[in-house]
């Protein structure tokens, strides 16, 4: 029997994202949310792992109270119940404040395994999962493409620069997925409909005694632009001479 | 009024989207060339409780509203216009009906297998000399003992090639007039004297299934009547009112596609050194389909939301149908248009798109057939 957290982020639907020409900043008083791509894979693999081994899966997720939208579609996709850890100050957390937050709501509570997206799907720092462990104190396997339970061992294939390293460490563990671990299942319609009836534990920051302090400061964000000129170039010796006087104007060489 | 979705309802919708891009997207060109049933999608639609999205639980349906059960027709129909309207055709014209005018019985014999998908439903109402003159057809059928004989073909029947389930409608008393001479049968495919006639290769919606049913001293239980004698003109219309409904969605949904193809394709295309979406000319198509779908997106769903509340709707399916159906043609050409010769080459979903909108304009009452059906309501 397994008990899993699966955590997630609601993040904005990176196709709702616009972005004003002029500035270059992000245009998103119309974009809608969405669970973090990267996060569906962990829901995933919790449920199945507990659909192979037995045991339940609780989905948790730290956000605004906005996010409450986002329990309906994170428990349809079968977790038994949801942690939902929110306060009108959790606004723009930073990684290391994410798994804070997190580690101090689930300490108390009973589980053998926490699975993480690999990042998210906004700021992708690919922090969280392994911080979360650290404040836990627990092993944590990153980057994981396969995940077989014996006993109390896990046994974890990473994707790694050289090729895959099959790990195991002992439960209770964190590992955090990758997108080839699975394939998310696409919840059903009556799924959809009884998601509403299973169990959701709120938790705000009143309820978790203490604050956490971001260490970064974000200053701005900015939107990377491709802009095409379309200057067409001949191969004759006064085009390519124009080809490098063009480059330099433009301050791509010196 | 409240024009703003539940959670659910857009849970839902999202659901369906996720569920296309999965199942429908990668396999919707194959299916349209190959004119072939996708019986893997239905069977997953099946799986997942979308077969009798708008009945009750206790028949296996999911008990949605028919405002939610529009939208998820149109989500689907933005994908793939065949699957959407051979969803469509199986719980709005077949279903519909007997879940409407069924006896208890009926219901749980023959809708609860529809709604859990075991079984595929058709409408078979359309005879080769009876299209919009609906009252103009020639199947008969003749109560013998315990038993009725129907005798007649039907042409154009949606679903007739993979359904198990038939709503036949057949004259039963000539004496009458058109509307009170028809009456409705539930036809299980393995009648006695029931036979799947010819398969039609249709220029749209290819992977729907169309063909004509042959019946010939056809044999089915006396039971099997729905409703009363004489009701059947009534079941066909009251059945085509909200199917209507649904080809309203679907034409919405068709229409979406061709204008987030044009939206993707005009930003990506280059001529004269820019985009061509910087040129007024394309600007403007794509402002009038924004619009026009805004437009038949409202009307259908008030139609939709009028049935939920139980108001009479059949002005408002007819007005959904034709503007949806007319806007989802015009726009499909207008997005082959945008695409230019692209848009012209089989594999460009655009292609497809203009095929697909045609039919829109003719099924389950062509546009003629809605303005007979709006007028008759406002001149009354």
């Amino acid at each position: 029997m397994l008990n899993i957290i699966a955590c997630f982020k609601w993040v904005i639907d990176h196709e709702d994202i616009k972005i004003n020409p002029e500035t270059h900043e992000l245009v998103l008083d119309r974009a809608g949310y969405r669970i973090s791509d990267y996060d569906r894979f962990a829901i995933e693999e919790a449920v199945a792992l507990t659909e192979q081994y037995g045991g339940s899966t609780t989905a948790v997720t730290v956000g605004l109270p906005a996010a409450k939208k986002s329990l309906k579609d994170a428990l349809a996709r079968g977790p038994e119940k949801a942690i939902f850890i929110n306060d009108p100050a959790f606004h723009n957390l930073e990684p290391s404040q994410t798994a804070a937050i997190l580690a101090q709501s689930i300490s108390n509570q009973e589980y053998d395994l926490i699975i993480c997206g690999e990042g998210s799907g906004d700021l992708y720092a690919q922090q969280v999962g392994p911080r979360l462990a650290e404040h836990l104190n627990i092993p944590c396997a990153s980057f994981v493409r396969k995940i077989t339970i014996e006993g109390r061992e896990l046994i974890a294939e990473r994707r790694v620069d050289e090729g895959i390293e099959v790990i195991s460490m002992p439960l209770p563990a964190l590992v955090t997925v990758l997108p080839e671990i699975n394939s998310p299942r696409v919840p059903g319609l009556k799924d959809t409909l009884s998601a509403a009836k299973k169990p959701v534990v709120e938790i705000t920051a009143s309820d978790l005694g203490q604050t956490f302090a971001s260490c970064l400061e974000t200053v701005e964000i900015k939107a990377t632009t491709m802009e095409r000129n379309c200057e067409k170039f001949g191969a004759e010796k006064d085009e390519l001479k124009r080809f490098i006087d063009v480059l330099c104007r433009a301050g791509v060489v010196d | 009024m409240d024009f703003k979705l539940t959670e659910e309802q857009e849970l839902i919708r999202a659901n369906m989207r996720e569920f296309c891009q999965k199942y429908v997207d990668p396999i919707a060109v194959e299916i349209d060339e190959n004119s072939r049933y996708p019986a893997e999608i239905i069977a997953k639609l099946a799986e997942m409780d979308w077969m009798g999205m708008p009945y009750p639980q206790e028949y296996g349906g999911a008990g949605l509203d028919y405002l939610t059960y529009t939208m998820v027709i149109e989500e689907l129909s933005r994908s793939c216009a065949a699957t959407g309207f051979t969803l469509s055709c199986h719980i709005g014209l077949a279903s519909g009906p007997i879940y409407n005018f069924g006896t208890e019985e009926q219901k749980q014999k023959y809708l609860t297998p529809l709604c859990k998908g075991e079984h595929i439903g058709a409408f078979a109402l359309t005879e080769p000399g009876a299209g919009t003159d609906v009252g103009a057809g020639s199947t008969t059928a003749v109560l013998d003992g315990n038993e009725y004989i129907l005798n007649g073909t039907k042409t154009f029947t949606s679903n007739g090639p993979v359904a198990d389930t038939f709503v036949v409608f057949a004259v039963t008393d000539k004496t009458q007039r058109a509307n009170k001479a028809m009456s409705a049968f539930i036809v299980s495919k393995d009648a006695p004297g029931f036979k799947v006639g010819e398969h039609f290769y249709k220029m749209g919606i290819r992977a729907s299934q169309t063909s004509e049913i042959i019946l010939k001293d056809c044999r089915i239980p006396k039971e099997n009547l729905l409703g009363k004698e004489g009701q059947g003109f009534k079941i066909a219309m009251q059945t085509l009112d909200n199917g209507r409904i649904g080809v309203a969605a679907q034409a919405v949904g068709i229409a979406q596609a061709a204008l987030d193809e044009s939206i993707k394709y005009s930003k990506e295309r280059i001529q004269f050194g820019k985009p061509i979406s910087k040129n007024q000319a394309l600007q403007w198509m794509m402002a009038d389909m924004a619009t026009d779908i805004s437009a038949a997106q409202f009307l259908t769903y008030n139609a939709a939301y009028l049935k939920d509340q139980g108001a009479p709707y059949t002005k408002e399916a007819a007005m959904a149908k034709v503007f949806a159906a007319e806007m989802a043609s015009r726009h499909a050409s207008k997005a082959v248009q945008i695409h230019g010769g692209y848009g012209y080459i089989k594999g460009f979903k655009v292609e497809r798109l203009m095929r697909d909108a045609k039919i829109t304009e003719i099924y389950e009452g062509t546009s003629e057939a809605q303005r007979m059906v709006i007028a008759g309501n406002i001149l009354r």
